[in-house]
């Protein structure tokens, strides 16, 4: 593992219905510090599953994933304190209805980091301010647009200082208007330095922001590279038929 | 008028003469205490019921919930088994044989009665609450525990409010039969005034009028509580 990489994932599989479903079939990936990686594939393809293994939303079934050194697949690993360094961005905003923006914010950092009131409320106006939604800290989120409560979605995230951020699909519960602002935001995320694994079916946003872009099938990575080979100058069939379909 | 006159002679002879009057309050007092004390207890044992359920049913491969949720299983079954009373003697005549005032025992185990039914109200109310929520607090880092108690019981609770509140009328016209277990309930004051006053009405008739007025000032509040919620952020 080189000195670089903040997650590898060895031989990673997922299997329901005793093994008659075969979400993620031996999934090696890394993905390195600093790192931009796009994961693309058609539906079903593993590659949301996979994204939630990453932080063992979905337990994986055999296989392995080291996370900054550490092996968090052994069950004697306390996940929650791993999981507050990796932030998480969920199709569905999965914002806290019953919280304001602020709260909503500030919750997890001043129970797990033990920050204090201020601190974490001074952090998460900070981050609002980013994002444009400073005037919002004291709303509901049932009072904001999809594309608002998305990027209070992601600012939540990174009010943990997270290392690794991982987006699952954040765009595809959005009217096509509000997609341009969150993927406005995850730009400006990475073009900061920010560890970055998306799930998207944003390929222009593959194109232009990733590092690396992973296609996946039938829970498999089919193939792997920069932008430019996988969208130019693809080399699997399955890689072919996919873009062909949605470019 | 003669029929009324005489009517206020006998309501002044059954409860004002002697105090008796008292007694009524008193009781009255005892069923409100045992109402609330036994609603606050079945809602604390109903919600450990129902998180026990909610968390054994998201992993089944613990066995220390599996275990857990055998012995709920066995108490929701006895609980919802048996009658009230059955139980309200068992508690006073063979559990807790030296206690000498019925009133805590019959409020013990009205609570744990109720907790049994509470249970399955905060059940399915956790169970209404979005997965994602969940998601999104283990994905921050809280543990299942701080998730359900910050995240999940406090949305749980909003939509569940309504179905507490009628839990509360139910209770407040069950605890009628403490009077099993040597309690001076509202019911039991009503008929203590009937025995010594051979009045076969009137205290019969005022006991069952002061649980109506209490039932409807009840729904009342849980109506506006229920319009209340509605408005707010959800």
């Amino acid at each position: 593992m080189n000195a670089d990489c903040i997650i590898k994932t060895n031989d990673l599989c997922k299997f329901y219905k005793g093994g008659a479903i075969k979400a993620l079939n031996g999934v090696s990936a890394e993905i390195n510090k600093g790192e931009v990686v796009v994961v693309i594939g058609p539906s079903g393809s593993g590659k949301s599953t996979f994204l939630r293994s990453l932080n063992l939303l979905e337990l994986p079934t055999s296989g392995s994933i080291m996370f900054d050194g550490n092996e968090i697949t052994d069950p004697k690993v306390n996940i929650n304190i791993h999981r507050q360094k990796m932030g998480m961005v969920f199709q569905h905003f999965n914002l806290f209805p019953h919280m304001t923006i602020l709260k909503n914010m500030t919750v997890a950092p001043m129970k797990l980091l033990k920050m204090s009131k201020e601190d974490a409320e001074a952090k998460a106006m900070q981050l609002l301010e980013r994002v444009g939604l400073a005037d919002r800290a004291n709303t509901y989120p049932s009072q904001l647009s999809g594309g608002q409560k998305q990027r209070v979605a992601i600012v939540r995230a990174l009010c943990m200082n997270p290392e690794v951020m991982l987006f699952d699909e954040p765009t595809s519960a959005l009217d096509p208007e509000m997609v341009g602002e969150v993927l406005a935001v995850m730009k400006q995320l990475a073009e900061e330095g920010m560890t970055m694994v998306v799930v998207t079916h944003e390929m222009g946003f593959a194109k232009e922001v990733a590092d690396r872009v992973i296609f996946m099938d039938e829970g498999v990575i089919v193939e792997s590279g920069t932008p430019e080979q996988i969208f130019d100058n693809p080399q699997n069939d399955r890689t072919k038929l996919f873009l062909s379909k949605v470019l | 008028m003669e029929w009324f006159n005489n009517w206020i002679n006998k309501l002044h002879e059954t409860f004002i003469v002697g105090d008796r009057y008292m007694t009524l309050i008193e009781g009255f007092e005892k069923t409100l205490i045992i109402t609330f004390g036994a609603l606050i207890i079945g809602v604390i044992i109903g919600t450990i019921v129902a998180m026990i359920k909610v968390f054994a049913h998201n992993s089944p491969k613990s066995r220390i919930l599996k275990v857990l949720d055998v012995i709920m299983n066995i108490y929701l079954t006895v609980i919802r088994g048996t009658p009230v009373v059955v139980q309200l003697l068992i508690s006073f005549f063979i559990i807790f044989i030296s206690a000498k005032d019925g009133t805590w025992v019959a409020m013990l185990t009205f609570g744990i009665n109720s907790g049994a039914y509470v249970a399955e109200t905060i059940r399915s109310g956790i169970m209404a609450i979005d997965p994602g929520q969940m998601e999104a607090g283990r994905s921050l880092g809280f543990s299942n525990i701080q998730t359900m108690w910050l995240i999940i019981l406090p949305q749980a609770f909003k939509n569940i409010l309504p179905a507490i509140g009628n839990e509360m009328i139910a209770l407040l016209k069950e605890t009628s039969v403490a009077g099993y277990v040597a309690v001076v309930d509202l019911t039991k004051a009503g008929n203590q005034i009937k025995n010594t006053t051979y009045d076969q009405i009137n205290p019969i008739l005022l006991v069952a009028l002061v649980y109506l007025v209490m039932v409807m000032l009840f729904t009342w509040l849980i109506g506006l509580l229920e319009r209340r919620l509605r408005k707010s952020e959800r």
